[in-house]
């Protein structure tokens, strides 16, 4: 029976026994992610939705008041990736930085591969098949993640 | 929303309630303790309190499972109210998830997009 490489310990803590391979892709596209975000590239959209609709006045002022905040947040999640990259136990709020920043990654692939309700994206080939590959390898992570949590 | 690709769909949980809210920018407005006033209430303030509904939207890329755990995390929903309103996203495309005044609105706003649901606010 398959046996989840994340799970959580009697003492709160989370065993999180990912292989090095997987680590090393985390560690890649949480970088490239953090430059993305730095940078404002229109793949990070997804990550700050305007809150009150058409309303541009109003989210304007929501950006300005909470835009800085989100993208802190944000970063601050990846450099707790990046400094737990190696790590074989990790804490619940360690856990769940990884857990946010992989969906952050998942958000910026799915926008880049335009990912539909109903459809799986087409394999395609070169970038576009990699970061399919990249992008279904986080879900299942994600998914593995997200379980441990809720256990 | 989506499932992952060989890992399933649902989550068995139980017991993770708000225990884990940090802190963040936009704080609930404070609320002090009742003090007696003979200022009769204005309209004004009548505007000011009328409730804001934060509402959630389906997208393809959130997974189900963590859609749930996000809001069983945040506001601290059972196991079967987030699931509940998961499934509505799902299927109807949009659920309330939680109501309050602006300010309140706006913080839960933040903390759905920190954790990168696509959430708005609107005037009920």
């Amino acid at each position: 029976m398959f046996r989840s490489p994340i799970k959580r310990r009697s003492d709160g803590t989370y065993r999180f026994a990912v292989g090095d391979d997987e680590r090393r892709l985390v560690a890649s596209v949480v970088g490239q992610l953090r430059e993305l975000i730095l940078a404002d590239d229109p793949a990070t959209v997804r990550l700050s939705p305007p809150p009150y609709g058409d309303d541009d006045e109003r989210n304007a002022g929501y950006a300005a008041l909470a835009g800085t905040e989100l993208t802190e947040r944000r970063l601050a999640s990846i450099d707790i990736v990046l400094d737990t990259v190696d790590a074989e136990s990790l804490t619940q709020d360690q856990l769940e930085s990884w857990m946010r920043s992989i969906n952050d990654v998942r958000l910026v692939l799915g926008t880049i591969l335009d990912v539909d309700e109903d459809d799986r994206p087409a394999p395609g080939r070169g970038d576009a098949a990699d970061n399919l590959a990249v992008y279904e390898y986080l879900g299942i992570l994600l998914e593995l993640t997200v379980r441990a949590l809720t256990d | 929303m989506s499932r992952p690709a060989s890992a399933g769909g649902t989550c068995a949980s139980r017991g993770l309630g708000a225990a884990h809210r940090r802190r963040i920018s936009i704080e609930r407005a404070s609320a002090p303790a009742p003090v007696e006033t003979l200022e009769p209430e204005t309209t004004d303030q009548v505007d000011l309190d009328s409730p804001w509904v934060v509402i959630v939207w389906n997208d393809p890329i959130n997974l189900m499972s963590y859609v749930a755990f996000v809001f069983r995390k945040l506001f601290g929903y059972s196991k079967e109210e987030a699931e509940r309103l998961m499934l509505q996203v799902h299927h109807e495309g949009r659920a309330v998830v939680s109501s309050g005044d602006r300010q309140e609105a706006e913080r839960d706003v933040f903390r759905l997009h920190e954790h990168g649901l696509w959430a708005t606010m609107q005037q009920d």
